[in-house]
Parts: structure tokens; sequence; C-alpha cells
């Protein structure tokens, strides 16, 4: 029984190389951070890694799951900043709850109506979200008036960042619970099959009758949800919100996707690459602060992550190709032996 | 006189200059066969499209059991119970093929394992033929004709009481093809009707109870089938006398090797070929999908991949690997898929015409238009293409000027050797036949001229030369006098007599 | 054969009407954003005091210039089918750094302090290299968007670690004024370095093989692989020819300000949002395929001149950069939705 388990992760990562990679950077980034800090693998780091998590994992999961539907939220970033704005400045007033819900019903609304466009005009994600990026990034300025909008009551974010169980805060439960059930949604259900047949091969899913509308509504508000969400959690941890804030989100959710293994022409990757990845730009990034870098270098060492990813994925889409050409030409010689043997038994003037 | 349970009357669809069908009309019963043929762009896959709700954009009448019907997704015809098997292949590549047969439709669940599917999938895939097959592989691994199975394995999954399969033989052998015409047959019995799209006339003989004739979006005729014999029914579907429609062959004896073959393998095809090409003639690859024609011409033009291969032309030996080789060498190669790499539909006619030669209308690197205009009209004019249009869009021509746009821009670097793959898809009659016209009159000329099809008029009365394929393997030979339909059919649906005809 | 003629003529006459239509349906989105655009015109004159003099155009048009040759070259990359870059405002700031620390301290060399040869040399290496590599990686078939997505984090990086993260200026007056502050004939230089620029660039796109092959790779690539024409090397010389082009915006620009930092060109630092969008903007606003293979640089002209009048409306009004960022953001959302909904097709859709 137990060789059996073994063998089974064994061919996991063999038939998954892009899944054994982020597996495989995951550990080295935590490694060589946890082993040249000595406060690195300590318990209160862990906390603040899965306190980032709450934020990076989500934008790392919304745009994992963009790009397997074969585009991609490029506004994910000004969304968040919109609704970390809406729920700053309406959490005064009315109390956090409701800022909350009337700050990620928002931006969900958002990501639910660029879905809507892309799926009834047929515009490119790519296109559109370009616009919506400075869209966005207006409207939240507009609404926070130019300034940093800031929180006078402290106590409420202190309820955010409480510790649970030693490593856990309200915040990063949710999102591992988010998680689980959108790995479901995505593996095991009708609807997130959907989405990976749209995204790795739209011409030949619409001639399957699979509808292009659902999928694409579905990914897109979900992105708008986890922006959200996000940007709900940075407004009340740090208390404040810029307009033009959370820039940043983009490039290190686009490097968490890349790293667990999406493939920029869709239909691959997983909802655990997604959590990989972004564990592991979350341990580089945190990793860094404790250096004490600046924030361009953070961004700095995000990107060249990137650069790597983008290396490993172009050999591995060449040897792919080897793979795939091989196990075809071996399938054919398969079948040689036979038609042959009837070819040579036969007459042919 | 039952009603029939589905009519379509004076329906038109336009594809902006494309008319793919003109007033067309069709109607089937309850329990029927009915037969759809018609040469290629005649507009069979419109009209299947329109009836399982692929396509609501048309004008005319469309009856299901009486009422009135309108479907804007296929989920809808599904719901009503029509369901079909297309001509393309729509099976997600990288997905499992349990999870491609159970991927769209009412009838998927909303929540279920690989495994569970696999399960599942098990009995239709059994129905078709494929019981040795592991449902949860993914499907690129499986060889065409399986692939065309297992869409049919889905189609099955639907339940519907008005099944469509579009040309579902066109990769098989003749064994599989027969389970396929027996299961039909099997399914008829049980009330439900089903529409045949072939192009294969003796199947629909084996198993029609009706035929209906399209030709250039228009229904020429919906008889019994036991009223009609192949030659009569040739005639519908053309329109004309079929030995009108082709130029007359070569009277010469082609004794000069233009290009010599040497130990090609592509990919695809069982073991490596050896044949010489002799200058000035038509030589024709005969062979179904994925039999190894196509893809032969493909490995030459450096477009696929091969394990080896030595080609020889003037005392050159060459082997291409892209295809700026190919040009280099003078081999110029027209796919058969325009749309998708032999036309830049967004730029203008004569644009497209010189893509290949941009330095023959250039001066340094730089063209002031003068030379290419006049060499873009030259093409035009040779290829039957109006000249006055040539400033136009590629992408608003009918299919048969697409085509002679795509196969006439070769001409534009004079090639010694012109391959061409499915020389007439999706091309009416009329421009069939200048086409025809125009390939014979450039072999005399000294272009030599090789093409693979798929379409047994076009293989029995264009070349001077054919060489038959079946299931990646060389079959035979056939020249002069004894290119003959059936000869050619019997090598590449069932050279190994495995079935008793 | 009597038949075939009368269904090609009828084909002909079909296509003939076709043809108006399609005519009318492509200049569509430029004719409302002609209707606009005279609208706001009007309402500019009648609204601003400031808006009809001469001293106001100067200052539209040179304001389009900036961003108007950035978007020149990017126009060779879109109309290519590569997209855009993400990493444009990054390129011009390393190189804008570049410039004016080569200016400043001559790279460490004594006898190269204030020499401008030096500085342009060095600084259009730079961005030659930036384009090269990012081309080249894009040629190897990875998508641009996430290519330059980390080319902008390393560019940035090592901008701010080469000026320590602080202004880095030079002493006036300088070997670059003609370029940064001068002007010639009433208009100022970047303004002629902007109309040589479009001039060039529409002559390279139209009337040379080079520019043949931007569209037909553009149009499609499978077909132009099929004809000879590979998109690796088309990469990479387009790519190029961008991170020139925002080379010579960043050196025109330390020029004019006699400085240089890292976070030139970014959202905080300029007026309407950061020129990366700003330059994809004017492309997408003249009215160029995203997809490839249809366009211009005049297209791309009058999109950047757009843009230039309706920001300078903006703050003729006072408004702040919140609604002027809005407004520009709702340009490009409108024109995407206006291109998508009436150009044909082929090309809006896949």
């Amino acid at each position: 029984m137990k060789v059996n388990f073994i063998q089974k992760i064994k061919l996991n990562f063999v038939n998954n190389p892009d899944l054994s990679f982020a597996f495989f950077l995951a550990i080295a980034v935590y490694s060589y951070f946890a082993l040249s800090t000595e406060m690195f693998a300590s318990h209160n780091l862990s906390f603040a890694i899965l306190e980032r998590f709450a934020v990076l994992g989500l934008i790392g999961l919304a745009l994992t799951i963009c790009i397997i539907a074969g585009e991609i939220d490029l506004s994910i970033g000004s969304n968040a900043a919109l609704c970390a704005v809406i729920v700053v400045k309406l959490t005064d007033p009315i109390g956090a709850p409701f800022a909350m819900l009337i700050g990620i019903s928002i931006s969900t609304l958002i990501g639910f109506t660029q879905g809507f466009f892309i799926a009834f005009l047929r515009v490119r994600a790519i296109v559109l979200t370009v616009g919506t990026l400075m869209l966005l990034r207006g409207i939240s300025l507009v609404v926070a008036q130019e300034k940093t909008v800031m929180l006078t009551d402290f106590r409420v974010p202190d309820f955010i960042t409480t510790k649970m169980l030693m490593y856990f805060s309200p915040a990063s439960l949710m999102v591992i619970f988010i998680f689980i059930l959108v790995g479901i949604f995505m593996r095991y259900t009708k609807y997130g099959r959907e989405i990976y047949a749209i995204g790795g091969a739209r011409k030949e899913s619409l001639a399957a009758g699979v509808p292009l509308k659902r999928p694409l509504m579905i990914a897109f508000a979900l992105s708008g949800f986890c922006a959200g969400f996000a940007g709900t959690v940075i407004g009340l941890k740090s208390g404040t919100a810029q307009g033009l804030g959370l820039q940043y989100l983009l490039l290190a959710g686009t490097v968490a996707a890349f790293v667990g293994g999406v493939s920029i022409l869709g239909g691959k990757g997983g909802v655990i690459g997604a959590a990989v990845g972004s564990l592991t730009v979350n341990f580089l990034n945190t990793g860094l602060v404790f250096y004490a870098m600046q924030v361009h270098f953070v961004q700095f060492f995000t990107s060249v992550l990137l650069v790597v990813v983008i290396i490993f994925q172009t050999m591995s889409r060449i040897f792919d190709g080897y793979q795939t050409r091989k196990s075809y030409l071996t399938i054919i010689d398969s079948r040689s032996k036979i038609l042959l043997e009837k070819k040579k038994n036969l007459n042919i003037s | 006189m039952v009603d029939p349970i589905l009519k379509i009357s004076n329906v038109s669809k336009n594809f902006g200059a494309i008319q793919a069908l003109k007033k067309a009309n069709f109607e089937i019963n309850k329990g029927e066969i009915m037969g759809l043929v018609g040469e290629n762009g005649a507009g069979k896959s419109t009209l299947v499209k329109i009836i399982s709700g692929f396509d609501n954009a048309y004008d005319g009448d469309y009856f299901l059991n009486n009422k009135r019907v309108n479907f804007d997704n296929p989920v809808k015809a599904e719901l009503e119970g029509i369901a079909i098997a297309q001509q393309e292949l729509s099976l997600i590549p990288n997905m499992s093929v349990a999870e491609n047969i159970f991927l769209a439709g009412s009838k998927v669940k909303k929540f279920a394992t690989i495994k569970k599917l696999a399960e599942e999938a098990k009995p239709y895939l059994t129905l078709v033929g494929l019981n040795d097959i592991d449902p949860s592989i993914r499907a690129n691994l499986l060889s065409v004709g399986e692939q065309h199975l297992v869409e049919v394995a889905r189609l099955l999954t639907h339940e519907a009481k008005i099944l469509i399969l579009d040309e579902p033989t066109a990769a098989l052998g003749e064994a599989e093809s027969r389970r396929i015409l027996d299961m039909v047959r099997k399914i008829a019995a049980t009330g439900k009707s089903i529409i045949y799209i072939s192009h294969r006339l003796d199947e629909i003989f084996k198993i029609t109870d009706r035929i209906t004739v399209l030709r250039d979006g228009e229904t020429q005729a919906i008889s019994n089938t036991k009223d009609l014999n192949v030659n009569k029914l040739a005639e519908v579907m053309l329109g004309r006398e079929l030995k009108n429609m082709f130029p007359p062959k070569s009277s010469q004896i082609f004794e000069d090797t233009h290009l010599e073959i040497n130990n090609l393998w592509p990919d695809g095809l069982i073991e490596p070929v050896n044949f010489k090409i002799k200058k000035g003639e038509i030589l024709g690859l005969s062979g179904q999908l994925g039999s190894g024609a196509g893809e032969v011409l493909a490995s030459i033009a450096g477009s696929l991949k091969n394990r080896s291969g030595r080609l020889k032309m003037n005392d050159k030996e060459f082997m291409p690997k892209n295809p700026q080789e190919a040009i280099k060498n003078q081999i110029a190669y027209c796919s058969s898929d325009r749309k998708k790499d032999g036309l830049f539909l967004g730029r203008p006619i004569f644009e497209n015409l010189t893509s290949p030669a941009l330095k023959f209308i250039s001066k340094f690197g730089i063209n002031m238009g003068y030379n290419e205009s006049q060499f873009s009209k030259s093409l035009a004019l040779d290829f039957l293409i109006d000249v006055k249009r040539v400033k136009d869009e590629a992408g608003l021509l009918s299919g048969g000027n697409q085509q002679k746009v795509a196969l006439g821009k070769w001409m534009s670097i004079s090639p010694e050797i012109l391959l061409v793959n499915e020389p007439t898809r999706g091309v009416d009659v009329g421009a069939k036949s200048e086409i025809y016209q125009r390939m014979r009159e450039l072999a005399n000329k000294g272009t030599t001229i090789v093409f693979a099809s798929t379409d047994i008029q076009e293989v029995t009365y264009l070349p001077d030369r054919v060489i038959t394929f079946y299931q990646g393997l060389m079959i035979g030979e056939f020249s002069e006098k004894n290119i003959e339909t059936t000869n050619i059919i019997k090598q590449i649906t069932d050279p190994f007599n495995e079935t008793n005809l | 054969m009597i038949n075939t003629t009368n269904s090609e003529i009828q084909n002909q006459q079909i296509s003939y009407v076709d043809k108006i239509l399609s005519y009318y349906k492509e200049r569509t989105l430029f004719s409302i954003l002609l209707t606009i655009f005279v609208i706001l015109f009007l309402y500019g004159i009648f609204s601003t005091n400031n808006y009809l003099t001469i001293f106001n155009f100067k200052t539209i048009i040179r304001d389009a210039a900036l961003y108007g040759i950035m978007a020149i070259g990017l126009t060779f990359v879109t109309l290519s089918g590569n997209f855009f870059l993400l990493s444009l405002k990054e390129t011009a700031a390393i190189c804008c750094v570049s410039f004016a620390v080569g200016m400043s301290t001559g790279f460490g060399v004594e006898a190269w302090v204030g020499n401008f040869a030096i500085s342009l040399s060095v600084t259009l290496l730079i961005g030659l290299v930036a384009g090269v590599i990012q081309g080249f990686f894009v040629g190897l078939g990875n998508n641009p968007i996430v290519v330059t997505l980390g080319g902008a984090g390393i560019m940035y990086g090592l901008a701010a670690w080469w000026s320590d993260n602080l202004v880095v200026s030079f002493r006036r007056p300088h070997d670059a004024e003609w370029l940064g502050t001068g002007s010639f004939l009433g208009l100022p230089t970047i303004t002629w370095s902007f109309i040589l620029f479009a001039i060039t660039a529409e002559l390279l796109l139209k009337r040379t093989n080079f520019g043949r092959k931007v569209y037909l790779i553009g149009a499609n690539r499978a077909a132009g692989k099929a004809t000879g024409h590979e998109n690796f090397s088309m990469a990479i010389i387009t790519f190029t020819i961008c991170s020139l082009c925002c080379a010579f915006v960043a050196v025109a620009f330390a020029a004019q300000m006699s400085s240089a930092q890292a976070n030139y060109f970014s959202a905080e630092f300029g007026s309407s949002g950061d020129m990366t969008i700003l330059v994809i903007a004017t492309v997408l606003v003249g009215g160029n395929s995203i997809m490839g293979g249809y366009g211009s640089i005049l297209r791309t002209s009058v999109g950047a001149v757009f843009i230039a009048m309706i920001d300078n409306m903006m703050v003729l009004n006072g408004l702040n950069s919140g609604p002027r960022v809005v407004g520009v953001g709702l340009m490009i959302v409108f024109s995407i939705l206006v291109f998508a909904l009436f150009a044909k097709g082929s090309r809006a859709q896949e």
C-alpha cells in the first residue's frame, strides 16, 4: 500500500514537470532564507508569511484562473486598490463589516462586468484590462480625493490579525478555505472543466458546444472578488489606502501564477500550483524585507524569479515538444509491425 | 403520411461575400437515415450547423415537430434532442478522453471525478469500437481516426432523437467504417433519426433511406436512395458531366525526373517512402485523412518534421527544415487550410500575391509600389482573379477566389515544384474548374505539380499519375488508363482485403 | 461556363456592396473619435480662456511628442502582432538615469563628464540591449506581457540601484540643451523629433520590405511562416526599435529636466498616470488593431495628439490628477469597445 502511494506521487511529478519545478523553487527559496537568517523559520515569521499569503495567495489564485481561461486580468491591482480605498473610507462611518461587504461587492461587480464585456463583445482581456487598469486607478484617486485615506479607529484591524492556532488569522484561514473551494470547483465540476477547455483550446471547445460566456464571467468575477478581498485585508491591516497603491500586486501575482505552472497559452495549471507559487513569491518577499531591502529591490528579485520561470518554461516547452513527438512516434511504431506484415503478404502490381 | 420531424425551408446564409446557402430545403422523418451529400463548399456543414444550433443568423424557416424553432446555442438544440459530431475535430487536446466525452451539454454531471467519468465513458467507447482505450489518457495521444470515434462517442452520450454525423469515416479504414455503419443502422432501428454526411458514396448507398443533394448552397433533390445510382448521384451533385469539369490529361510521356524523394520518413508514416516526381507531370497523392498523403507533401516542404529524408533536384541534394529553405530551393507548398496559413485575410489581395516574393518587387529592400502593382496584376490575371479588385482585402473574397489567391501567390516565386494539399477544399464548382485548368496549364509550361486530396473525383480525373496511401503506408501507383475510381478507393480504404466486399 | 460567369458576377456585386460597407466600418472608430474630437474642441474653445492660442497648441504637441515618440516605437511591435511592452516606463527610467549619470559623472571617467555623445551612446546601447533581450525571449515563443513584466521589474531595480534612488542632476548649461529646451523655427526640438520620427517610421512601414513583413506577420503569423517570414527576428527588431525610441525620449526628458530619477515616468511623478499605459493608450486610441496587421504611424500620431488635447483641456479646466486619469482610462476603454463593436470580425475577435 505504502509503495503504491509513493509511486503515485512520483508519477504525478513526472507528469507535471511545471508543478514539480514549482515545489522545487518553493523549497529552494525557503531553504535559502531559512539557512541564511536565523529568524526566518520562527513562529512569528511564519505567521507573517501566512498573513501575506492572505493577500498574495488570493491574487495569485485569481490570475491563475484567468490565465487558465486563456486571458489575463491586468487591472487586478487597481481593483484591489479601489476596494482598499472604499473599505478604509467607509469603515469609520458605517463600521468594518458593512464596509467590507460593500467594497468586496463592488470589486466583484467590476470583475463581473469586465467578464461580461470580454464574453459578449469578444474583446481580448489583455486589451480591455489595460484600459480598466487606468480607469480604476483614476476612480480610486477620485474616491480617495488624491489623498491617503486613513482609519481613525485602529481597533478594527486588530481583529483581522488576531492569531489563531499559532500561525493563522481569520484572514488567512478564510483564504485557505477559498483555495480549497476553488480547487474542488476547478478539478471536479463541469464549470471548472469549461474554464480549462476555453483556455487551452478555444476553437475546439466552442465547436464542442462549450459556452464561452459562463466560464469567462465566472473567471473574471472570481478575479474581482479576490482583488476586493485582498484590498480589504491590506487596507484594514495597515489602516491606510492610496489611490495609486498596490500596483506591485500585478507583478507579484503574475509571478506567483507562472511559478505555479500556468502556461500563457491557457488550459494548464491548477489551484495547488497557485498556492505553491504564491508561497514562493511570499518567501522571497518576506525574506528580502528581512534583509531590509528597499522596495525596488524586492521588485527586482521578484522579476528575476519570473525570468527564471520563463527560462524554465521555454526549455520545458521545447522538451515537451520532443516528448510529445516521441510518444506520437512510439504509437505509430507500435502499429507498424502489424501493418508491415500485411503489406508484405500482399501482391500489388 | 406522417410529417417529417424536422423541416428546413428556404434557408439562406451568407458569410460576407460567400453565399453558403441559397434557399435550401431539408427534411427528415422519424427513424430515417437521411444522407446529405454535395461537393466541398456545397453548404452541408453550414446547414447542419444551423440545424444543431451552432448558427442562428440565417433567413428561412426551421420546424421541429411542426413547431417553429430558432436555437441560439447548441445546448438549446440538444435539449430538444438534436446532437452533432462535427467534421472538424473538437476535442480538447490536453484533456482526458473521458473529460472530452462529458464536456458540454445538459446531460453532463455537474460534479464528478475523472475516475467516475472514465467508468461512465467506457460503454460509449465500446459502442464505437474503442474498447481498448483507457479513457483517462490525454486525447491528443490518439490517432486522427480514433479521435473522430471519440467525437462520435461523445455524440452518443447526448441520447438525442436526431443525430448528425458529419464525415465520421473520413479518417477510418474499411473495417472501422463498417462498425460505424452497423452502429448507425442499430440506432435508427430504435426510432432515432440520423443525418449522415459523407463523401463516400458507397456508404451512402449502403445505409441511407433517402438522400438530399446540395450544390452551391441550393438543394438539388431529395430522393429515395433506391431510385438513384452512383453516376446519377454524381451528376446531380456536380450539375454537369463529371468529365467536363476537368481539363484533358496530358498525352505526353513523362521521362525526366524532376525531384527525387529518397528515404523520406515524415511523422505519421509507418515507414520511409521513395518515389520520383517527373518533370511537367501532375502527380496525385490519394489517401484518407491521416493516411500519409498530406503528410508527405508537408514534409517535403519543411512544414512537418521527419525522421529522415533526402531530396534531389537538378543534381543538388537537400532536405528543407522549414518553409524558408523550401522556398529557397524553388519548392512551393500550399497547405490544406488557407484560413490558417494560406492567406493574410486582413491585407489587400496584391500583398497576398506578392508575399513570398518580396525581394522580386523591391530594390535594396525599398518598395515604391510600381513593380509590385505590375507584378500582382499579372499574377491575378493568370489565376482569373479580377484585376480591378486587387486592392481589396483578401477576406472579402468568396471561397473559390480565396483559394485562387492562396495558390496563385506561389507563382510569384516561379517555383519548380508546386505542392498543394487539398487544392479545391471549400471551393464552388465553377472556381474548381478554373483552378484545374490553371494547374494543367502550369504543368504544361514546366511547373511540376504534386497534390494530395481526399476528393476521389479530383484524384481520378486530374493527375497523370496517382500514388495511394493507407494508414501511414504507401500502397501502390497508377498511371494512364489504370487511374480509375474503383481501383483507387480499394487501395485507400481496404488494400489488405480485410473485409469481404 | 455561363453558369459560373453569372455566379462570379453575383459574387463580385455582393462584394462591391461589402466593400463600401467595410470601408465605412473601418473608419468608424476614426469618425467617432473625430466627432468627439470636434465637439470637445469646440467646447474647449468656448469654455476655456487660453484654448485657442498658438502657445497652447504648441504645448499640446510638445506634450504629445514625449509619449508620441515612444508610441511610434511601440506601433511597430503592435503591428507585428507582438502586442505591447509593459516595460516602457522602466526602459525610459533606466535610460534617463544612465544619461544623467553620464552627463554628471562621465561614468567615472573625468574626461567624459558633460560629454553628450558618450552619454547618448551609452544610453542608446542600454536601450538596444533591453530591446534585444526582451525581443529574444518573445521571439522564442513567450508571451510579451509576461516577458516585459519581468523586464520592467529588473530595469526599475537596476535604475533605482544605479541612482541610489536619488535624483541625479547635472549642471546647466549642458551640451544637450538644444534637445531638452531648444527650439527651431518656433517649435521645440522635441516636436521636430516627433515629426521626424513619424515620417521616417511611416516610410519604413509602407515603403520597405521590412515594413511589409511587419504587416504580414502581424496579420497572420502562421501564413507569414509559410511564406518564409519568421517572427523570431521580427520580435527582436521591433522590440529594439521600441526600446530605442524610449531611450531617445528619456534622453530628451533628462536634458529638459537636467536631472533624472528612477521614478520619472511613473504614476507618482507624472501627470496623467504612468507612461506605459499612456503610450499603449496612444497606440490603441488611434485605431491600430491590437492583434496586429492593421494600422499605421499616422493613426498613432493622431492618437497622441488626441490624448494630449483631452488632457490639456482637463488641465485647463483645473481638474486634478484623479479625474484626468479617469478621463484617459475612459478614452482607452471606449476606443477598445468601439473598435470591437465595429471593426471587422476577423480583427476584433481572435
